[in-house]
């Protein structure tokens, strides 16, 4: 099968010049170059004028596991005004908008030209069912990252000052077990420390019971995901979520990194000053200038959107303190198995609010004034910030200083007055959306055949028509592409083939398994034989699994 | 826990220790389990057609037919593996049906509190390593759960406290847990009220007169070890409470969760689940976005816990055909006048021969598979105890889907 797109304007950041005009090759859903033999295509798309570019990554959406479940409990207006049935025969009936059912994500996804998405918050003994979920989450590729840093396993390790080695081993078995693409470390130590009543823990505060810090956990976990030879960086929510003046924590998270790869997520959550009469200011110039400057830092913004949303995190203790701004007021919270744990607080984001609309004001001043595309990825932070379907409109504020000053000018005003936004010139070009939405999160990810369109890439591909309203045409793209299959056109989907598991397998010393099954033996309420999740698991649930290579083991 | 250890999935506590022995598998001292294991020796019924036998083709084309015909199918029992309630969700959506799990009615009455108030809730580890005190509401969990304080009482190496916790009750005293060192008797149909003096106990204002059935004193010293607790657990089983007061309990429990935590840590761990009750909860909820008790007929699904009871609507005459699924227990289906498509086990007998049954085998004798445990979070491998080829619970919806033919 030979899938030609003739006549389109090619836009691949990993090629020189990134902007070709030429027509798209594609055999058995692989990009290929122009057949020399005069063979025909099987099947033409017409991408005259049109901007071609690999399917888009989102590298941190919370499209699964027991807490979106939860937040869709939570949630029934959302699932009430945003219901479906089937859009065609073959499809799947859902609902929801900030916390969309499995089939609606993957269609809602597919339908804007995405088509990978990474779950960032797998908490470990979640794993077999966060897969069996993510199973129906059809047409995209999805991955999850795996939850540690306030196991108890790896706590209590630490405290006995345990060789870096037996915790490399001990990340590289619960990659394995949990079938993670990555590893995410959320408020390290503080979700712990909740749980022994404990309501804040400072990045060098001993923590209970262990006396362990949590820049120590830092380290060690990004020592391991460098030495197992991850492709993604250790994956960091930093401690002390939106309290102002948490810029502080977030640099010396930075410190604490020794050097090392890390990728700080929704770091506008992170970047609170305390300047001002309300006491909360922008420290977004602080961050960017540290990110500009240390090339082993990347972050993704989670930027806030207005309106309603729910918000989930593993991070309990910040949940806790949030529950105070629920909006409807009700909330949840949850312990879960010595190892981690969920909170759920509704939202509403409103421009007229001072910290909401300073809020979005820097994210925007991250997105504009971290000067390297390659190590800031376009996020919401999904639900956390606002749905994913909101995308198209932040692209629009990133590529129209217009359309920026038309928002900022509705904001409250104070945070108006508190924000850089307004003296920022610059606007996104196409190629840099394109570096920052698909080779960028291909590239952190290691993802070697996605983001984008040289040879022997897998054929995901979307086809954007140019035009003045920058969000329609990041909203409805003309054709997209998965596999070389064309899966929706003009923002309606049109085929729901089954992505990919993105994971990642690397190698460890057996005997680490002897001492964690002595561990599960003595406390857990899981036997150590059945936490891991079997292939055959996956497979019996119609999961492919697509593994990707790790570098050779030892530090880089 | 050795390698060939088994999990259990016939009640919501899912124990994963299990061992295969000569004759089937130990059930270390369950007799739930050991009854659930038992069925490995029940004798083999074909798949039948109004009462005559057929092979699954034949039997598959008829329940199809009949799902093609009926204006309101209904799809309830639903004990089946999680792969079995994601495959019976698909079909059910795909003829416009209804679908309900059988347990649904206590699981309903807790997910409503948690989606109007919310509460603060813990998995078994972390009670069974963490709580310094567990408070019983209602009945022994043991009842309904044989191994829970086994399990969630008696850990003899738990990573956070020494020794084993301390055990309060709140509830009839001829359901009291022998374990229990403080008690507060109250008859079934007090409970409520006496879970109101509580909650007014923990908010620090005495009831000015409460009648000496609400166990006013002990209930005080409840409160009291509730509020000095440094990590309590409060555990309910919805199935405990008078018909029609489950939800008000769990409100008020919930309102006492999340005060507590405003100073010190307590969690909720609502027990119930059996037959994969969660697991079809978990899957509605992440193919249509919205908890059991759920109807497609408009396409969109729609959640409505009234009208897409599953037992209400077979009284009621709404269903024209009842899909029935039993295949973790061997639960008959009620009576009604409609026809009736079974998808059940070898020992699920029927009064008169259904339209249509489909034979099928149960979940960790015959086949692999998942189960949700009762606190939600983990969903446990199943392992085939015995070499089979029954077809699973999703087997036979698949079969039925493609007897359907492709969607129109």
């Amino acid at each position: 099968m030979i899938v030609r797109l003739a006549g389109g304007r090619l836009l691949d950041p990993t090629r020189s010049p990134v902007e070709r005009r030429e027509d798209l090759w594609i055999e058995n859903g692989r990009i290929v170059a122009a057949p020399t033999d005069g063979r025909a295509a099987d099947r033409a798309y017409d991408a005259k004028d049109c901007l071609v570019m690999a399917g888009a990554i989102d590298i941190h959406s919370h499209i699964v596991g027991g807490k979106v479940n939860l937040g869709r409990l939570l949630s029934a207006t959302d699932h009430r005004d945003h219901a479906h049935a089937a859009s065609a025969p073959g499809f799947r009936a859902g609902s929801g908008l900030a916390t969309p059912s499995t089939y609606t994500t993957g269609y809602r996804y597919a339908a804007m030209g995405y088509t990978a998405v990474f779950e960032p918050a797998m908490v470990a003994s979640n794993a077999r069912a966060a897969h069996l979920e993510m199973a129906d989450v059809p047409i995209v590729d999805r991955g999850a990252y795996v939850m540690l840093g306030n196991d108890e396993y790896l706590l209590r390790r630490l405290a006995a000052n345990a060789a870096q080695e037996e915790i490399d081993d001990y990340v590289a078995w619960m990659m394995r077990a949990t079938a993670a693409h990555a590893v995410k470390v959320v408020n390290a130590g503080g979700i712990s420390a909740f749980k022994f009543n404990q309501r804040g823990l400072g990045l060098d505060e001993p923590g209970p019971l262990h006396g362990v810090a949590p820049r120590r956990i830092l380290a060690a976990l990004a020592r391991a995901v460098a030495a197992l030879g991850v492709p993604h960086p250790l994956h960091v929510h930093c401690n002390d979520l939106g309290i102002p003046g948490n810029i502080d924590t977030t640099l010396a998270t930075i410190d604490a990194a020794e050097g090392l790869p890390i990728h700080l997520t929704h770091a506008q959550f992170h970047c609170y000053g305390t300047e001002g009469k309300r006491h909360f200011s922008s420290a977004a110039a602080l961050l960017a200038d540290r990110v500009n400057r240390t090339p082993n830092v990347s972050i993704d913004v989670g930027q806030v959107v207005f309106g309603p949303t729910m918000t989930e995190s593993g991070d309990t203790q910040a949940q806790f303190r949030n529950r105070r701004f629920a909006e409807p007021d009700k909330w949840i919270s949850m312990d879960i198995e010595c190892d981690g744990g969920c909170g759920l607080v509704p939202f509403r984001y409103r421009d007229k609010n001072f910290v909401n609309a300073l809020q979005w004001a820097i994210g925007l001043e991250l997105f504009l004034l971290v000067e390297d595309p390659w190590r800031i990825f376009l996020t919401t932070d999904h639900p956390n910030g606002g749905p994913f379907a909101s995308y198209p409109q932040l692209v629009r504020l990133l590529m129209s200083r217009d359309y920026r000053e038309e928002c900022l000018a509705q904001i409250h005003p104070a945070a108006r007055k508190a924000t850089l936004l307004g003296g920022i010139r610059r606007e996104y070009t196409l190629g840099e959306i394109a570096i920052m939405t698909r080779a960028a999160p291909a590239r952190s990810l290691g993802l070697a055949d996605r983001g984008h369109l040289r040879p022997g890439a897998m054929a995901d591909v979307a086809v954007y028509r140019p035009q003045s309203d920058l969000e329609a045409m990041f909203r409805a793209p003309v054709h997209v592409l998965k596999g070389g299959v064309e899966v929706a056109r003009n923002g309606t989907v049109t085929a729901a083939p089954a992505g990919a598991t993105q994971l990642v397998r690397p190698e460890y010393d057996r005997t680490i398994e002897g001492r964690v099954r002595r561990f599960f033996d003595d406390h857990m309420t899981i036997g150590f034989d059945h936490f891991p999740l079997a292939d055959q698991e996956l497979a019996d649930a119609g999961a492919m699994v697509e593994v990707r290579p790790c570098r050779a083991r030892g530090m880089p | 826990v050795s390698g060939d250890s088994v999990t259990c999935p016939f009640c919501g506590l899912g124990c994963d220790d299990l061992v295969r022995a000569d004759d089937g598998v130990d059930a270390r001292g369950c007799a739930k389990a050991a009854r659930g294991f038992a069925r490995a020796g029940l004798a083999r019924k074909p798949h039948a057609i109004g009462g005559q036998a057929a092979d699954l083709a034949a039997a598959a084309a008829a329940a199809a037919r009949f799902l093609r015909d009926a204006k309101a199918p209904l799809f309830h029992g639903l004990s089946a593996d999680l792969a079995g309630v994601r495959a019976l969700l698909e079909l059910a959506e795909r003829v416009g049906g209804t679908i309900d799990h059988v347990n649904s009615a206590a699981l309903l009455a807790n997910a409503a509190v948690a989606r109007a108030s919310g509460w603060v809730t813990a998995t078994f580890g972390e009670v069974a390593n963490r709580a310094d005190l567990v408070l019983l509401v209602g009945g022994d969990p043991a009842r309904s759960f044989p191994r829970f304080h086994e399990r969630l009482t008696a850990n003899a190496t738990p990573l956070y406290r020494d020794g084993p916790p301390a055990v309060a009750y709140l509830g009839p005293r001829e359901e009291a847990p022998g374990t229990a060192g403080l008690a507060a008797f109250v008859a079934r149909a007090d409970l409520l009220d006496a879970l109101g003096v509580l909650a007014m106990l923990l908010r620090g204002a005495a009831p000015r007169r409460a009648p000496d059935r609400f166990a006013a004193a002990p209930l005080a010293l409840i409160a009291e070890r509730l509020a000095g607790a440094r990590y309590g657990a409060i555990v309910w089983d919805a199935t405990a409470f008078m018909p029609g007061e489950a939800e008000m309990a769990a409100e008020l429990l919930a309102a006492m969760l999340r005060e507590l935590n405003v100073k010190t840590r307590c969690v909720g761990l609502p027990l119930g689940g059996s037959e994969n009750g969660i697991g079809a909860m978990q899957a509605a909820l992440w193919q249509a976005g919205w908890p059991l008790r759920l109807g497609f007929a408009g396409g969109a699904p729609v959640h409505d816990p009234w009208r897409f009871d599953g037992r209400r609507r077979i009284e009621a005459g709404e269903a024209d055909l009842l899909v029935w699924v039993a295949a973790l227990a061997p639960e008959a289906p009620p009576a009604t006048r409609s026809p009736v498509i079974a998808i059940v086990a070898d020992d699920v007998a029927f009064p008169a021969p259904a339209a249509v049954e489909i034979r099928v085998g149960i979940p960790a004798i015959d086949h692999a598979g998942a189960v949700f445990r009762s606190d939600t979070v983990i969903a446990l491998p199943l392992q085939a105890t015995r070499p089979s080829d029954r077809l699973s619970v999703a087997d036979a919806a698949r079969a039925i889907l493609a007897a359907l033919g492709p969607p129109s």
